[in-house]
């Protein structure tokens, strides 16, 4: 019995781990390889796992461990939450540790959890680099200085509006929607204002700042990566998130445009 | 002088992206060099070359080479280095003006901006895992020299 409930209990913190990492935005092989290796390197009164088979899709880990002709299954249910590099680092540390068997069980377990709730930057700086993203990516494709102002405020305040949806337990379509919603109205109210004090701007230009924030770019070519790499079931469904992400933002950016190009 | 405005803006904007992805402070520095390395190229090969793949490509290597040897010098994993990196030639931009004409009703214009997105995002996957594979083989070469 006590054999039985530290298997699980091993299991069970490499597949958190995992958890952790996929919804942060790790590659599907990293995860992979990073519980399989969890689980393997664990010796268990003198004895260690025989067989460990690792199944990752975005949106789950499902884990088969045999010892002693004895099989457990774990299904970790993973809701993927966007992308936090502090998070990742994190998680790889704590996994190398815990395959050089330095950690205890109660001590991993303990890690485990400050793992969920890593630091993050301030509000105030967050905003304000998101402003930076957005506005200097403007530059990049030949925007002008007016553009670059107006695309930064727009930017922060999206992200603004994005941080204020994210409590609210909204799915990722209607979270989108609004998304693209509010940055193409910022930036043709903006831009209309700039007009009307006498600078000129270009109202796509200016949009694609704020929406660089948003647009699905990363989980699309994370997607082919994983496509290519040979996690077809993986690469798909991460494909498919960044289609219907996109799709989302055109509706969004749509339903502004079209009023808009008739009032303007 | 091109180069040089355009390698302060690109550093500046994946400076912006690092922190809205949490990258870890210390790494911020390191991870923005490599994407402004990343868009020079970029921006090099774009000006003489009319292939909207080749410029991406390149782009791509060169950012998961310097993430590789970034990684392997700071012990951390290479994707923190690399996800900010590829960042100023990620389709974000394609993929607004293939929404922008499907709602303009203009599939014709839709579907080409669509396919060209499409692969350039698989050109800088390509790239990527084409610098990992590389570093990947030639690793164990260059551990057997420094012994």
């Amino acid at each position: 019995m006590e054999l039985q409930i530290e298997i699980k209990r091993v299991i069970r913190i490499a597949t958190r781990t995992g958890r952790i990492m996929l919804q942060n935005g790790a590659e599907t092989y990293r995860v992979e390889d990073t519980v399989k290796r969890m689980v393997e390197s664990r010796v268990i009164s003198s004895k260690k796992f025989e067989t460990v088979n690792v199944f990752v899709i975005p949106t789950g880990i499902i884990l088969s461990a045999d010892y002693e002709n004895e099989t457990t299954t774990v299904l970790e249910r993973v809701y993927p939450e966007g992308i936090d590099l502090e998070c990742i680092d994190r998680a790889n540390e704590f996994s190398r540790k815990f395959t050089n068997g330095i950690m205890s069980l109660e001590q991993a377990e303990s890690a485990l959890e400050e793992l969920s709730n890593p630091p993050k930057f301030s509000k105030v700086i967050r905003i304000l680099a998101s402003g930076m993203g957005g506005g200097f990516f403007i530059f990049l494709f030949g925007g002008t200085l007016t553009e670059f102002f107006l695309a930064y405020i727009a930017s922060a305040a999206t992200i603004l509006c994005m941080d204020g949806l994210a409590s609210k337990h909204l799915n990722f379509f209607i979270k989108n929607i609004i998304g693209g919603f509010a940055a193409s109205l910022l930036g043709v109210i903006l831009v209309q204002f700039t007009r009307w004090i006498g600078f000129e701007a270009n109202l796509n230009i200016v949009i694609i700042g704020p929406l660089m924030t948003l647009v699905p770019g990363v989980s699309l070519t994370n997607g082919i990566r994983d496509l290519i790499s040979g996690e077809l079931l993986a690469g798909s469904a991460k494909i498919m998130e960044a289609l219907f992400i996109a799709i989302a933002l055109a509706f969004g950016v749509g339903m502004v445009l079209q009023f808009s190009l008739k009032l303007i | 002088m091109v180069y040089i405005s355009q390698a302060i803006y690109s550093f500046l904007s994946v400076v912006g992206f690092s922190v809205l992805f949490n990258l870890p402070r210390k790494l911020i520095f390191a991870a923005s060099i490599s994407g402004m390395f990343g868009w020079l190229l970029y921006y090099f090969f774009q000006s003489f070359s009319t292939n909207f793949i080749v410029p991406a490509f390149v782009g791509s290597i060169v950012v998961g080479l310097i993430g590789e040897v970034l990684a392997a010098v700071k012990k951390h994993p290479a994707t923190i280095f690399t996800i900010p990196g590829i960042i100023p030639f990620v389709p974000g931009y394609g993929i607004y003006y293939t929404m922008l004409h499907i709602v303009e009703k203009d599939f014709d214009l839709a579907l080409t901006t669509g396919a060209e997105s499409l692969f350039i995002a698989i050109s800088i996957a390509c790239g990527i895992v084409l610098a990992t594979s590389f570093v990947r083989i030639i690793k164990p070469n260059i551990e057997k020299l420094l012994r």
